[in-house]
């Protein structure tokens, strides 16, 4: 079939097609109640035939173009996402998220004891030789931190500020920090092992510094509640950094390219799971830790009830109960 | 490599073309975004002053919203373009050419901090200009890429002409070769249409104008007009 006849034969269906698409552009659900919207699969894939059959005979390019351009515009709308389901969100932080964190359990318990042993072992060699401190941190810094924590301070863990800016500074802060720790896993896992070891270094050296001096008291009340959340976020931010990084180094019995792609959408998973806890870190932090006035067995009764509350979600979420799933 | 189309099969059995973008498009984009953010922020910032200290608040969470959340709302809710893309022309999607979902362009912009290290990405760039489809590190790993999304100049159409019959029959790619030349006569100067014509004088018979004359006038018997 000649050029001309074929374009005769065909050019009405392809311009309505066309003129529908661009509709869709313009009035989105005005078309989709077009009746061209139920005949859209189909005059699509006729097009696409068209267009196998245009190129196989040889056309000229105003036709294959045309019809390229088209199918195109087409394969776009064909294949779009379905929209969001955010009840799927909720499932997600319930069910999927402790499941991803149990899956990736070798890489979590990597970034933990990364995380914890420079901090725990900081915190007891601090008790015995506390001028080491003066190592550690500048002067100016240890002041900063005596005055947070210092027990004649009406409000705990902070020199300054209200409840909302405190929880603005620490969403920016904290979140960042975690998003970074999960990219920079991407350098081979080194960036996810400085931040995650650097950070314990300061944390055991802060704790230890103020237990030394006796300022313990107020630190411990400050931090037993919020750190539930705060410190399992950062090492599951800090092991789904580590998993991208293992898996550039050693992607097992796969192709590189295909197992980073695998590992960034799990690590994303992760790096979102670890954003909502931070959220929650962040409310708890600037409501409820920076609250002085509260008792001692109230406030540490709730940390233990949520140190346990993060345990046995991250332990237990998702996983099939005895009806199985 | 020089090529930054990328053929990509489809379930309908064609391929689609998507020309991958390069970048300099893709950093003047940045800066359009980069500028639009800056400008947000300090429209949040005015409401925001009324409320004091808490207000500063307000603003950090703005930022972070501006910081992280901005690229992957504008990608799942505009298409696949932030307002920069959009300027530019250009758009995000899957390596197979369908709309970016949400789980990739999380992957994506995640990763954007590693793009970003060395002073103003730095590794974006060396990746880009290394990778054959122009994909940052991050796209790398989320299986995204961007691609321009205006259309090059389709071609021009073949000046109507009296039909004339091939005097002798030609190959598929010959006669490819000869619509070629009709549909891009117009954006030649004569001088070469008759330069070129002339290399035909074997099948044409004839030189210059009437040569010309006759390879437009086989086009139009190819393309099967009267």
């Amino acid at each position: 079939m000649k050029q001309e006849r074929f374009v005769a034969l065909h050019a009405r269906e392809w311009d309505s097609l066309q003129a529908w698409l661009g509709e869709l552009d313009r009035q989105p659900k005005r078309a989709l109640r077009h009746e061209l919207a139920l005949e859209f699969p189909a005059a699509y894939r006729r097009v696409c035939h068209h267009l196998a059959l245009a190129r196989g005979r040889g056309y000229s390019h105003e036709v294959t173009d045309r019809l390229q351009s088209l199918v195109q515009r087409g394969h776009r709308v064909l294949y779009r996402p379905p929209p969001p389901r955010w009840h799927r969100a909720a499932a997600f932080l319930v069910a999927d998220f402790p499941r991803l964190v149990r899956a990736q359990w070798r890489c979590m318990a990597l970034a933990a004891a990364l995380f914890y042993v420079p901090a725990l072992a900081l915190l007891v060699w601090l008790q015995l030789h506390p001028e080491f401190a003066h190592t550690l941190f500048s002067s100016a810094r240890l002041a900063q931190f005596e005055r947070m924590y210092d027990p004649a301070n009406p409000q705990l863990g902070r020199s300054s500020g209200t409840n909302l800016q405190m929880f603005g500074y620490y969403v920016f802060n904290n979140v960042s920090i975690a998003f970074r720790t999960f990219a920079s896993g991407l350098l081979f896992g080194v960036g996810a092992i400085y931040v995650l070891g650097a950070n314990g270094i300061v944390i055991g050296g802060v704790a230890g510094h103020l237990e030394a001096i006796g300022y313990g008291g107020p630190f411990w009340r400050f931090v037993a509640t919020h750190s539930a959340f705060e410190l399992t976020a950062m090492v599951i931010a800090g092991g789904a950094g580590l998993q991208l990084g293992l898996t550039l180094l050693a992607p097992g019995r796969r192709r590189r390219g295909p197992a980073l792609v695998e590992a960034g959408w799990i690590g994303a998973k992760l790096a979102l799971g670890a954003f909502a806890m931070l959220v929650v870190a962040a409310c708890i932090e600037a409501y409820w830790s920076s609250q002085a006035g509260l008792p001692d067995a109230l406030r540490f009764g709730v940390a233990a009830l949520v140190w346990l509350l993060v345990l046995v979600w991250l332990g237990f979420g998702g996983r099939a109960g005895r009806h199985g799933a | 490599m020089l090529d930054s189309v990328r053929e990509i099969e489809t379930p309908e059995g064609i391929s689609l073309r998507l020309r991958a973008a390069g970048p300099l498009p893709r950093a003047q984009a940045w800066m359009v975004d980069t500028v639009v953010r800056l400008v947000l922020l300090m429209l949040a910032m005015i409401p925001l002053s009324l409320f004091g200290t808490g207000g500063l608040g307000l603003a950090m969470l703005a930022m972070f919203a501006l910081l992280w959340a901005y690229w992957v709302a504008c990608e799942l809710w505009l298409d696949g373009q932030s307002l920069g893309k959009r300027a530019l022309g250009l758009r995000v999607v899957n390596l197979d050419g369908t709309p970016v979902t949400w789980l990739p362009s999380v992957t994506r912009n995640l990763l954007r901090v590693v793009d970003a290290l060395p002073g103003v990405y730095g590794v974006g760039l060396a990746s880009t200009l290394v990778d054959p489809c122009a994909r940052r590190l991050g796209d790398i790993v989320a299986g995204t890429m961007v691609v321009h999304t205006k259309e090059t100049a389709t071609g021009h159409q073949v000046p109507p002409a009296p039909a004339l019959p091939l005097p002798l029959p030609l190959s598929p790619e010959e006669q490819a070769a000869l619509v070629d030349f009709a549909e891009r006569a117009g954006q030649l100067t004569v001088q070469r249409q008759e330069e070129l014509a002339n290399l035909l004088e074997p099948l044409t018979g004839c030189r210059d104008t009437a040569g010309v004359a006759r390879l437009l006038g086989y086009a139009n018997g190819l393309l099967g007009r009267p």
